[in-house]
């Protein structure tokens, strides 16, 4: 009598569990009528575009190897990214109506970009960096759809991720989201316009700290490690420190940097390598300002060793 | 184990000991000092070109020059054999696609050439005809040389 009682409480108990979690785990997503009252620019975007490096993950490799010049305009996907977690299949987001992402909306593409919800109401794994596209001004994200609009189409939908549990869980993304999906700030007090414009562009489109920053077991930022250095998510060796304590940077000045990043030469005179080389090519395509902000920004972080 | 493979055995073991030692045999020392004498000679076009020092034409001659010879030499110190060791990070690719890297070092050898024959006399020269000079570097590395670990 009373253990039947008992199993009944839990039986409900487990009920209000199950239905809560579902509940916090759920999309959420941004309604058309909150996106700013913008008109898109393509010109914008293509800044953007190469400010965040689309190309260095969804231009379909060729034969094997990075795309480079104008193929790096095909973004049919392809490239498999081969992690801890299992095997992240990077998909088509060339304007192909069907296999692409050509029948989007703006506020569909917003979502995808700045909340990781897919449009059919899925979520989006992290090794899509939506954590830092969060911190993108929103007309940011709607001129870039506006430019990849402008590219070619690419036919061909790319398989999906092979993944081991409990990461295939996709809905488990939605508690992640909770605890890491943040739209502040990584850093505080940086006023000076140079400096805040080279943050947007560090924090938010250039997703730089998704490999320069440490993480912790579930795959989130150590936000008090911030640029600080982290194990390669490619395999072997470190992705550097770059905050003024990191090893080489330490040495280099605001110019340096911003040099290096149009150029890809160290002050050393030895060039840019590993995934950096696809970072810099597509940091060389944006204004002398732009990298200049990025310095700046690098500079004024603080110092972490 | 028949004759020629002891030999070559003892050869092989012969070289490894013995070729640190000889300098004019050791492709790997030689090509790492020749490297490294191409990057201390970008280094002044380099500051140069971004307003870290004051512009001197026969600087820059004396740096494609230094490129020039370098680039006549490096391709022979790439023999079979010297895939690996002393720290090497040369990528197996250039022993895989050796036209693909000899293009590599052309593409290199050409963009200098254009250079010393354009000779530059101002800042917005030397910028022009070292573009493709510094590319070239970038664009070898980039597809013949690992990174170290």
């Amino acid at each position: 009598m009373l253990i039947s009682r008992l199993l009944r409480v839990l039986a409900v108990l487990f009920a209000v569990i199950m239905v809560a979690a579902w509940w916090m785990t759920r999309p959420q997503t941004i309604a058309a009528t909150d996106l700013p009252d913008h008109q898109p620019d393509p010109a914008g975007g293509e800044r953007v575009f190469w400010a965040g490096g689309c190309a260095s993950c969804h231009a379909s490799p060729v034969n094997g190897k990075r795309a480079k010049g104008d193929d790096k305009l095909l973004l049919g996907g392809g490239l498999e990214l081969d992690t801890p977690y299992g095997v992240f299949r990077v998909p088509n987001i060339s304007p192909h109506v069907d296999d692409g992402i050509g029948g989007w909306t703006s506020v569909d593409f917003v979502n995808a970009m700045q909340r990781g919800v897919s449009p059919d109401g899925r979520h989006y794994y992290p090794s899509f960096p939506y954590t830092s596209y969060a911190r993108m001004p929103a007309e940011d994200v709607m001129d870039l759809k506006a430019f990849l609009d402008t590219l070619p189409p690419v036919s061909g939908r790319i398989e999906a991720h092979s993944l081991g549990f409990p990461w295939s869980v996709r809905r488990g993304i939605g508690a992640w989201k909770r605890r890491y999906l943040v739209e502040e700030p990584m850093t505080f007090g940086v006023s000076p316009t140079l400096v805040e414009r080279g943050r947007l562009l560090v924090e938010g489109a250039g997703h730089c700290g998704e490999c320069h920053t440490p993480r912790d077991r579930f795959g989130g930022m150590l936000r008090e490690r911030w640029l600080a250095g982290a194990p390669n998510p490619e395999g072997k060796g470190r992705v550097p420190n770059i905050t003024p304590g990191g090893e080489n940077i330490s040495e280099w000045s605001a110019a340096d940097i911003a040099y290096y990043l149009e150029s890809g030469f160290t002050p050393e005179f030895d060039t840019v390598g590993g995934s950096m080389v696809a970072v810099q090519e597509n940091m060389a395509k944006l204004s002398a300002e732009d990298r200049a902000a990025i310095a700046a920004y690098l500079r004024a972080l603080p110092v972490l060793d | 184990m028949s004759y020629l493979k002891t030999r070559s055995l003892i050869a092989t073991v012969a070289l490894t000991f013995t070729s640190p030692l000889i300098a004019g045999d050791d492709p790997l020392h030689e090509r790492h000092e020749l490297m490294e004498g191409v990057g201390d000679a970008a280094k002044p076009i380099g500051q140069m070109l971004k307003g870290e020092q004051d512009f001197d034409a026969a600087v820059v001659m004396t740096s494609l020059k230094t490129f020039d010879e370098a680039a006549a030499q490096f391709g022979e110190l790439f023999p079979p054999g010297s895939e690996t060791g002393e720290g090497t990070e040369a990528a197996p690719a250039i022993w895989e696609d050796r036209a693909g890297f000899d293009k590599a070092l052309a593409t290199w050898s050409d963009a200098v050439d254009a250079a010393i024959a354009a000779n530059p006399q101002t800042v917005e020269e030397t910028k022009t005809v070292a573009g493709p000079v510094f590319n070239a570097c970038k664009g070898c590395h980039d597809d013949y040389r690992i990174e170290d670990e």
